[in-house]
């Protein structure tokens, strides 16, 4: 099963964020319509299942 | 070419009218407003031209890619069903945090300030614990449903049983409730609608910020705690720490949310710079982005890119994601020049030139341009060709009586004027006192047909904040300082702003009252033969026998009166439990008095501000004008032959309706006219509204104005004695004489309407076109000024205006596509006109065009032209 922690936009929140909880991160996504480019963050488990996320890209190892 | 305006003989003058800008004189007059938008910047032309513009017409949005959002109620759900069981203002503080910290943020590319208030920004959030037929409308619209439609539905069916409709309605009569429901004699009440108004106390958040709000909030608990643990027990005053101890808790969770979301803003531009930007200059914005909302609203603003970025988070909780709340009122100049002049004039913290802050002021505007307001169809409806009432306040004079323009003031209106957008609209204080320099943009925004600013007379409405002050309830309503300190609500009325004392919801004051159904009511016996079909208000005598003109006047005040008594009961029962259910702990961590007192912002009501919204008042006024002369004075016809003509709407009567069209109209310096219309204005409108007393304690006043509804409830009004059709759009607000029928001038136009005693009434909306060509010419600003005095001197409250020619509106008619900016004034909001239906544009074009002949120069002591 592949997780959100292992997705190419997960983020994970710094330990001093007021929102830390740990294996918390942002989902961010880089978006792209007719009016332009926005990114979206939401907060998501880095265990939380991906099998279903149609956004999910496998983070490149560093 | 352009029409130049023909020369005047005046003080023994020909006087000739050459344009301002002679290069203007070679574009034509259908295309003039397609060459006066010039955005500051390469930014902010980008922004502009892909703006996400939110405008509705007829109902509809017309970027047919905006939707409505499942996030919010989903998590305002969520929580609700979570929190069971805890007082019920913590519940609401924990719903918001609940929503801070789950939802989507999201950053734009070429954003200076950043922020949106729903998961997607096409989107628009729903509001299902305020209103639930609010959120049916969207339901029921395969376009705009939120998705996945079943869960939202199951959402709104969940609070309808929480919601204010079902708590109030129980303390009307189905009568009643039909009758406010039928939107004809009254707007539908609060309860049912979810409409809302506010003015943030943004004063606190830029000089506080919230981390030094919180802390007062702990500080007050610990002093409350030590109180009830003091020897010798006393329950009829301990007991009363345990509302405040609640209230402040909930301050404390809603205020930690929001600086957490504001950080969460923060992680994202530098997520952003860091691994998705390349351009090295965006990438320095976005880490200067990222630090300004790591500190705002958590610490006080300094510079003047940390105060727009943290009244923007303030503005996005109080109206778009706590509670919707229209409107986006603020004295921003007074709050903003601080830190305009740190940052341009002293350029110690975040240091930047005076076009810098124009090009910041131009993003805050097209930020509000895409921002999606959660309102039902009906409220949509009224907005033809706009978004929402976005309306802030600058000018007039500060707490010491000193001058309140300054430069910070010129650069808001300079980026209004650059960038051309409807929205928001300005609200400028006229006072003598205020500065040429600055009265000489106002003036050019309005030369360029924005319709803002619209003025009103700062001293007028300054001693009306002392008036309410006097009604408070803990004597704590405006000081003679304070009083200074207002801005309008919404488009008309004035409220206090600051750190204390403002509005903060509607049930307080707004919703309208439509004198011209009430009128027809009045002479069927309180039935509404027209349109509902039903009794809409008691039985005041069959109006074909009255006998006299005051028969018909005092049927006509019971029949208002029971119509405002109506309006405002609702009001009050709504905040009756708007106060116990709707707590907003955000707002009322930023307010000096619920902070000090430990209440919540929905309950705390220290400057009460109580009015109503008159509109469609010159059809009933002028109607009693002609039904006076014709039936009453001259006795040419019998109430009779009128009331059998109207059931035809005028159908086989045609003199009779060209009699009674042609009898005096409102706006023409008729004394036998001016006179009845002064005592409707005062005897009925103002003086029967002012003897009601509303939750804060104080009157509830009059405000004439129309916002679309002029053209909605227009259509549900049937033939009126002013010679109107039945159907026909009424007036376009206010005190405004009825489109087409000020025939004799715009000094005459100002004389009738300075015969009705401004402080009578809370406000009043005057609506005036004026030629272009003359407001154009080289002569324009020198006239227009002379104009604003004498308005000013005869302490006239407001004036707004129309700067479009005829010629340019038909020709957008034929091809809009190629007239995107042209913009009118509809009513207390300016629209892009083609976006405006065909029959709300028809009404825009019948206004009289006024023009200034040599007795108008004369009267109004313009001076020497050359
Ligand atoms: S929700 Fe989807 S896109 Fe976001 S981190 Fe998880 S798998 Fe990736």
């Amino acid at each position: 099963m592949a997780t959100c922690a292992e997705c190419k936009s997960f983020f994970t929140i710094p330990e001093n964020a007021d929102d830390y909880e740990q294996g918390k991160g942002d989902c961010v996504r880089e978006e792209k319509d007719q009016k332009g480019k926005y990114w979206l963050s939401k907060p998501v488990m880095g265990g939380m299942s991906a099998d279903n996320c149609s956004y999910f890209t496998k983070k490149l190892a560093k | 070419m352009a029409t130049r305006h023909n020369p005047i003989e005046y003080d023994g003058k020909i006087i000739e009218f050459p344009y301002d800008n002679p290069a203007e004189e070679k574009i034509p007059d259908e295309e003039i407003h397609q060459n006066l938008a010039r955005p500051t910047t390469e930014r902010t032309k980008r922004l502009k031209a892909r703006c996400r513009w939110k405008h509705a017409t007829a109902g509809e949005f017309v970027d047919e890619s905006v939707r409505a959002g499942i996030e919010r109620m989903r998590l305002i759900t969520e929580a609700h069903k979570q929190s069971e069981g805890k007082p019920q203002v913590i519940r609401r503080a924990l719903g918001l945090a609940n929503i801070l910290n789950k939802c989507t943020v999201i950053v734009q590319e070429d954003e200076l300030i950043i922020g949106y208030h729903a998961e997607h920004p096409n989107y628009i959030p729903m509001y299902p614990e305020l209103a639930y037929m609010a959120v049916q409308d969207y339901l029921q619209s395969p376009k705009y449903a939120p998705q996945p439609v079943e869960e939202a539905t199951k959402i709104n069916e969940y609070w309808k049983k929480y919601s204010l409709q079902s708590q109030c309605e129980a303390y009307f009569t189905p009568e009643e409730l039909f009758q406010m429901y039928q939107v004809s004699t009254i707007e539908a009440p609060e309860f049912a609608t979810g409409y809302n108004s506010i003015i943030p106390p943004y004063e606190t958040v830029l000089e506080d910020g919230v981390m030094k709000r919180i802390e007062l909030a702990e500080q007050n608990i610990q002093g409350a705690m030590e109180k009830m643990a003091e020897p010798y027990w006393n329950a009829t005053e301990g007991l009363q720490w345990i509302s405040k101890i609640d209230e402040w808790k909930a301050m404390i969770i809603a205020g930690k949310a929001v600086v957490a979301w504001a950080r969460r803003h923060a992680r994202l531009c530098k997520i952003i710079a860091e691994n998705f930007e390349s351009n090295p200059k965006r990438k320095d914005e976005l880490l200067m982005l990222a630090d300004i909302c790591q500190r705002m609203p958590a610490e006080p603003a300094t510079g003047l890119r940390d105060a727009m970025q943290s009244k923007w988070f303030t503005y996005l909780i109080c109206h778009a994601i706590d509670r919707y709340a229209s409107g986006y009122a603020q004295k921003e100049d007074k709050l903003c020049w601080p830190h305009y002049k740190a940052s341009i004039i002293d350029k110690t913290v975040q240091p930047m030139t005076h076009e810098d802050a124009v090009e910041l002021f131009e993003c805050e505007r097209l930020k509000i341009s895409e921002h999606g307001a959660g309102k039902s169809r009906g409220y949509r409806e009224i907005f033809p060709g706009s978004n929402d009432l976005f309306i802030f306040t600058l000018g007039g004079l500060n707490r010491d009586s000193s001058d309140g323009c300054n430069d910070c003031t010129d650069a808001i209106l300079e980026a209004a004027r650059n960038i051309r957008t409807t929205e928001p609209s300005i609200v400028f204080r006229w006072h003598p006192k205020g500065r040429e320099k600055t009265k000489y943009r106002v003036f050019e925004c309005i030369r360029d047909g924005l319709g803002y600013p619209s003025i009103k007379h700062d001293a007028v409405n300054t001693a009306q904040m002392l008036y309410y002050g006097r009604f408070s309830k803990n004597n704590n309503g405006a000081t003679p300082e304070e009083a200074h300190d207002w801005v309008n609500v919404l488009c008309m009325s004035p409220g206090l702003c600051g750190r204390r004392k403002s509005q903060k919801t509607r049930t307080e004051g707004g919703g309208a009252i439509f004198p011209a159904k009430i009128l027809e009511v009045t002479l069927n016996d309180g039935f509404d033969w027209s349109y509902a079909n039903e009794q809409l208000g008691p039985h005041t005598g069959d109006a074909r026998k009255f006998e006299t003109f005051e028969e018909l006047w005092e049927a006509f005040r019971i029949q208002y009166r029971y119509a405002c008594d109506l309006g405002v009961r609702s009001k009050d029962v709504s905040r009756y439990y708007e106060l116990r259910m709707l707590q907003m702990p955000f707002v009322s961590l930023l307010d000096d008095g619920c902070m000090e007192l430990g209440m919540d912002a929905m309950e705390l009501s220290e400057q009460p501000n109580g009015w109503k919204n008159p509109i469609t008042s010159v059809v009933a006024a002028n109607s009693l004008v002609a039904m006076k002369k014709l039936v009453f004075d001259e006795k040419k016809y019998t109430m009779d032959q009128l009331m059998t003509a109207l059931h035809c709407n005028w159908e086989g009567y045609e003199d009779m309706r060209r009699d009674f069209l042609n009898a005096p109209k409102w706006g023409n310096d008729d004394e036998y006219a001016d006179t009845i219309v002064k005592r409707y204005y005062e005897d009925i409108l103002a003086g029967e509204m002012r003897k009601i007393t509303n939750y804060s304690g104080g009157p509830v006043m009059p405000v004439g104005q129309a916002v679309g509804l002029y053209m909605e409830v227009g259509a549900r009004t049937g033939p009126t004695p002013d010679g109107r059709y039945g159907g026909e759009a009424a007036d376009d607000g206010g005190i405004s004489p009825y489109m087409g029928t000020d025939k004799k001038g715009p000094t005459a136009v100002l004389r009738s309407v300075s015969r009705v005693d401004s402080t009578s009434q809370k406000a009043n909306l005057l609506n005036q076109r004026l030629s272009v060509p003359l407001m154009r010419s080289k002569h324009g600003f020198k006239i227009w000024k002379a104009y604003m005095d004498t308005w000013c001197d005869l302490n006239i409250d407001h004036v707004q205006f129309n700067v479009v020619s005829t010629a340019e509106m038909r020709a957008a008619q034929k091809e809009p596509e190629k007239h995107q900016d042209l913009i009118v004034r509809v009513a207390g909001f300016s629209s892009r006109f083609v976006d405006i239906s065909r029959y709300g544009q028809e009404t825009i074009i019948a206004r009289n065009e006024q023009d200034f002949g040599p007795e108008d120069l004369e009267f109004l002591n313009v001076g020497n032209l050359v």
